[in-house]
């Protein structure tokens, strides 16, 4: 294991294990990559290693467990075959168009799209590749737009380490029916990821791209990755993530979506791992008639801390955006919601809804909600709302009363909280694939 | 007691000798009988405590709250940077025009009855100015205690006397609902504090009038530092209103309350503030109750004007089954900046707290409402309940909601809600056509969306405050 | 005599003209039906008169007794005696009907003088009646939450309690069922007589069953194409409008 060496403790911390030698060996292990490629991630490091790590007056990491953010003991991992990665997939195995499988960051298998996709010009590849192939989309559109949610850091850390990742493009006016599915597994004690999916659906297009994150054992793990999506005019994407890291692991996700003009874009995320694992949702309406609607489920279970920042931008006027998180609370667990809208001063007419439902289901469970409006137009529909209670006792009672035990009726329950968040899945096969997902987390 | 004693006599012919008047650049000012110049070091609480003829743990409480102050950052990773442009070296810490409270009208010196005069006191003021303790600047000007609430066995005194004459009854709480570090301006207060209202109520005394004071700046650079502290004891009631209006002033002004409120057991203390700083006043309140078992507070909190207001009502409910309740309206005009909210941390079971606000942001103006609600672990069957409306009337106005809330465990319920809306053109032009004013419209619109809330304050003020919108209105519009 | 004075009134709103040179004269006492297909410039016209800030009249002028009002403030307008009853009424949360009312003829009375609160009441409890709208509803926010019925017998209730000297009533008819209809024609008829002039705005005649208009005319495209009387409201009716817009376009 790559340890830094313990000369400048202070230093040791603000890099953990992500130490100028570990970064050297990483670039030098790129041998194909083109150098401006190298050239951004050495410009990415030298902006990660003086950043320092999160403080505890950082309001954007209010209630944050900031100690249990730390880079010491991780490596960037390295690839090689593995059964469980394809086994993985099969949470989402009904009618897919394409699969793309990593593990320790390096591409082990998948299966290639339908020549007929292939054809119109659908690329779903990995990033390396399109480095070399689509210099210009990566230009405009990997990690192009602002860390504003705290983790520039970690975003430059990412950057930096990227190994590869999922590149899907679909040209103009081309629709692809079925989901698209990347794996991203992790293995080894003290492996770091940097998984990564970047989506461009240009103007008309319309896709739909599953992210699915696991552990193939339950060690000490640093996930670090990150999504970029980009909805052209018209285009629409549906987004949906399943985290599955094991719960010992170190969880940062970043997402960046980009909304154009009558762009309609979707996302779900599921949070079902990690031990800390922290969630930041940029979604930036850029052009009139955009909406991102911004979906989130999480099960807090154990000593786990999940911890969600979102921001949604409306930077033009008659956009929409409308995020619906639910959390349900178990055991010791913690959540934080923190989510903000903006309505700069030209987004007139503009339509935010933001709402952070927890549901808590142990006496020793804690849910933080800030929940935050800055306003700068007048002619606005905004509106926020969070709540904390518990299920109510008489449902639960109703349910036992027809013979139902506490667990089933607990499990019955939190099926009911989620499903008004699983309803606006339109496709009913990633509805019941998440389900599924969830059922086996909480039957575990 | 003896300390008290101790430093009455040493002090009693001339109130400053043991004071180097040399010493420092203290400006005597001969409009005021006592004046601790500008700025703020150790000499000036120093002075403060002497002027007053304060035993000696008060100075010490003052001394290390002095370094408190000191010591802490200004809170800009959260707060309006414009805190920054306070120059603390400029302010006046200590005015006042004679120790002695005016017991009678007739004592009032007449400059300040004149001035008095000049602001227009409102109707209800007069109406009850018999009652009233009315803070000139630092000192209470006039003070006279309504025969009937002594009689029932109140005390309703300014700072100094209360901590003076009824050290028993004040120092337990003195400081303890808001210690003096919860912030800097807490801590400020705490080092240069004068004037306020020292009241205490008896077990099962019911007070049937609203005690009231009137808190007036008229110095320019002149920071007023009350200190309030209302304790009501088991079964008692209160209603305590204060208005604030200062007239206007070239150079920013720093107003830095701290008031505190104890509700014992079964206790209920309403709190009604409606006050009107004029916009160059830096506005800095710390406020907060400790409700215990079964008792109720209640603050009702209307900000306009100043331009800068910080001030989040608060209640620790400390006993089982207390209740918490902040109502806050807020009117943010061109230049001002309402950063107001609300504070409710529950500490005991069955607790039940309520947020109610409204904001107006009209030209330039800016709302802030920032929240907290602390439900910590192994407590059963508390409720929160928050609502937070903005409405924007202008394009350039602006509106931010902050909430934070914690819940830990299965047995409470929380709720929050928020929106934005707006006074649209068309609804204006609608009104217009029945034949009003455009001034007359918008004041229409915002004290309908306020009326909910201003039918919960009592009739004298609510007329007040409408008559303040209608003011404020009239300006707003081009 | 009292008269409200069209003068080749031209309105823009933005860059595009929509009212194209109307000129049109109601007297004290006349009702003047205004017919036309939608989006020909009468509600414009209307909001203009009563001074809307969308619209910018660009030529032309509108008297009140042979003065100028474009110079006037919308409020202004409004206190010399016109009425506009909106297409879609505004809702104004919190503001009840009755402080609303208040305030509206408050603005009519001269400086220091006060509104009699209980001669006030009985007034509008009278007007309420004939409308038909229940009392509570004084108490209930201007609009918020009202059927189309009930927002439109607000309108009247309103014109009935401002005694306007020239209404301009914009599709007072749309939104309403057959009973609803009756009741608001009703009390248009209740209001009419010698000292009101009403300009009456519909897409259809069927208003005009109830309210008999003295005079009819038809606009077209921003302009009034055709006057007539009641009967060539009905030859409207029967014939559509195509049969205009053809002489028109022949003219």
């Amino acid at each position: 294991m790559a340890l830094a060496t313990p000369a400048k403790p202070a230093v040791a911390d603000a890099i953990g294990g992500f130490t100028p030698e570990v970064f050297a060996r990483h670039l030098a292990s790129l041998t194909a990559s083109p150098a401006w490629w190298l050239e951004r991630k050495r410009s990415a490091y030298s902006r990660f290693e003086p950043l320092p790590m999160p403080r505890r007056t950082d309001e954007s990491w209010r209630f944050s467990n900031i100690a249990g953010i730390t880079l010491g003991g991780f490596s960037p991992g390295a690839g090689g075959p593995d059964p469980r990665a394809r086994q993985a997939s099969e949470a989402f195995a009904t009618a897919l168009e394409a699969t793309l499988s990593f593990l320790n960051g390096s591409l082990v298998g998948g299966n290639p799209l339908p020549a007929g996709l292939a054809a119109k010009g659908v690329v779903a590849s990995t990033l390396s590749e399109a480095v070399a192939k689509h210099p210009g989309l990566l230009r405009e559109h990997f990690m192009a737009q602002p860390q504003k949610l705290g983790s520039a850091k970690f975003a430059a850390l990412h950057e930096a380490f990227i190994q590869d990742g999922a590149f899907i493009h679909v040209p103009r006016g081309v629709v692809v029916d079925r989901p698209i599915v990347i794996v991203h597994a992790v293995s080894g004690a003290g492996t770091a990821v940097f998984p990564h999916t970047l989506v461009v659906a240009e103007d008309n297009a319309k896709v739909t791209i599953v992210d699915h994150f696991v552990s193939n054992d339950a060690t000490r793990q640093f996930a670090c990755g990150a999504n970029d999506l980009y909805a052209g005019h018209g285009a629409r994407i549906t987004y949906v993530a399943a985290q599955c890291w094991s719960k010992e692991a170190l969880s940062l996700q970043f997402n960046s979506t980009v909304v154009r003009r009558d762009a309609r874009v979707q996302s779900l995320n599921l949070h079902l791992g990690g031990k800390q694992a922290r969630h930041e949702s940029l979604s930036q309406l850029q052009a009139p008639g955009g909406f991102s609607e911004m979906l989130a489920i999480t099960v807090a279970d154990g000593a786990r801390e999940c911890d969600q920042r979102t921001l949604q931008i409306h930077q033009a006027p008659n956009t929409k955006s409308d995020l619906l998180y639910k959390n349900a609370l178990l055991d010791q667990s913690r959540t934080i919601f923190s989510g903000l809208i903006i309505v700069d001063p030209d987004a007139q007419k503009t339509d935010a809804y933001q709402s952070n439902r927890n549901l808590m289901l142990s006496d020793d469970a804690e849910s933080n909600s800030l929940p935050g409006l800055e306003i700068q137009a007048n002619d606005v529909r905004c509106t926020h709302g969070a709540t904390s209670s518990r299920i109510d006792p008489e449902q639960e009672f109703y349910l036992k009363s027809r013979g139902i035990p506490q667990k089933a009726a607990d499990e019955l329950l939190i099926f009911g909280f989620f499903e008004e968040v699983l309803n606006r899945l339109e496709s009913e096969e990633l509805h019941a694939a998440l389900r599924k997902l969830i059922r086996a987390h909480l039957r575990r | 007691m003896s300390e008290i004693t101790d430093t009455l006599e040493t002090t009693a012919e001339n109130p400053v000798s043991g004071i180097d008047q040399l010493a420092g650049d203290f400006k005597y000012d001969m409009t005021y009988d006592f004046d601790a110049g500008t700025g703020l070091n150790e000499r000036t609480v120093d002075y403060i405590s002497a002027v007053k003829k304060e035993a000696p743990w008060i100075r010490e409480f003052r001394q290390s709250a002095l370094k408190t102050f000191l010591s802490k950052p200004l809170p800009t990773h959260w707060a309006s940077r414009d805190l920054e442009t306070i120059n603390f070296d400029k302010i006046r810490y200590y005015l006042s025009q004679g120790l002695k409270p005016k017991r009678t009208w007739d004592e009032v010196p007449a400059d300040i009855k004149r001035t008095f005069e000049r602001l227009g006191i409102p109707e209800q003021e007069r109406k009850f100015l018999a009652g009233v303790e009315a803070q000139f600047d630092s000192e209470a000007a006039y003070s006279n205690i309504k025969e009937a609430v002594s009689k029932q066995g109140v005390i309703f005194v300014n700072s100094s006397e209360g901590l003076r004459e009824h050290p028993e009854i004040f120092r337990k709480f003195f400081g303890k609902v808001i210690p003096t570090g919860d912030n800097k301006f807490s801590a400020l207060n705490s080092a240069v504090f004068s004037g306020g209202s020292f009241i205490y109520v008896p077990p099962g005394i019911k007070v049937s009038h609203p005690l009231q004071a009137y808190f007036r700046i008229n110095a320019e650079n002149f920071g007023q530092f009350e200190r309030t502290l209302i304790i009501c004891d088991e079964g008692s009631e209160l209603t305590y209103m204060e208005g604030c209006t200062a007239p206007k002033f070239s150079t920013a002004t720093l107003h830095s309350a701290v008031v505190e409120l104890v509700a014992l057991r079964g206790a209920k203390i309403q709190y009604i503030t409606v006050q009107n700083w004029s916009s160059n006043v830096f506005n800095l309140v710390t406020k907060r109750g400790l409700a215990h078992e079964e008792s109720q507070i209640k603050w009702i909190d209307c900000n306009i004007g100043s331009r800068l207001t910080m001030k989040y009502p608060g209640v620790v409910l400390k006993g089982r089954k207390s209740r918490g309740e902040v109502i806050s309206i807020a009117l943010a005009n061109d230049g001002q900046h309402q950063d107001t909210g609300a504070k409710m941390i529950h500490a005991a079971d069955e607790t039940t707290s309520t947020v109610v606000s409204k904001s107006i942001s009209v030209g330039q103006g800016r709302a802030t409402y920032r929240g907290i609600v602390h439900i910590p672990r192994q407590l059963k069957g508390c409720k929160n309940n928050t609502e937070c409306d903005a409405l924007l009337i202008n394009t350039n106005s602006r509106t931010d909601t902050y909430p934070a809330i914690t819940v830990r465990g299965d047995r409470h319920a929380v709720q929050h809600e928020a929106s934005v809306s707006k006074v649209s053109a068309d609804q204006i032009f609608y009104m217009q056509q029945r034949g009003l004013t455009e001034g007359q419209a918008m004041s229409l619109s915002v004290n309908g969306f306020i009326n909910d809330l201003a039918r919960q304050f009592p009739m004298e003020y609510s007329v007040e405050l409408k008559r303040l919108i209608d003011l404020e209105m009239e300006g707003s519009v081009g | 005599m009292p008269s409200l004075e069209i003068r080749n009134l031209h309105v823009s709103t933005g860059d595009k003209e929509i009212v194209k040179g109307v000129t049109l004269s109601v007297n004290a006492g006349e009702i003047h039906a205004v017919m036309g297909p939608n989006g020909t410039g009468k509600s414009t016209m209307a909001k203009a008169i009563a001074g809307h800030p969308d619209y910018t009249i660009t030529g032309g002028d509108v008297l009140l007794d042979g003065k100028s009002i474009l110079e006037m403030e919308s409020d202004e307008r409004a206190r010399a005696g016109i009425f506009l009853a909106f297409q879609y009424p505004s809702e104004i949360p919190g503001v009840s009907i009755a402080n609303f009312m208040r305030a509206a003829i408050q603005a009519r009375m001269a400086e220091g003088e006060e509104i009699d609160a209980s001669g006030f009441y009985k007034r509008l409890y009278k007007k309420m009646d004939l409308l038909k709208i229940d009392r509570s509803f004084t108490s209930r926010s201007v609009n918020e939450g009202f059927s189309g019925g009930e927002k439109k017998r607000t309108e009247i209730l309103q014109m009935a309690m401002l005694e306007p000297r020239f209404a301009l009533m914009d599709e007072t008819d749309s939104g309403l069922d057959i009973d609803a209809l009756r009741v608001v024609a009703d009390g248009v008829n209740h209001l009419r007589g010698p000292s009101l002039g009403i300009l009456l705005i519909t897409h259809y005649q069927r208003l005009l069953g109830y309210i008999v208009p003295d005079f009819v005319h038809v606009m077209i495209d921003g302009c009034i194409v055709k006057s007539g009387d009641k009967s060539l409201a009905l030859e409207l009716e029967s014939r559509g409008y195509d049969w205009v817009k053809k002489e028109f376009a022949n003219a």
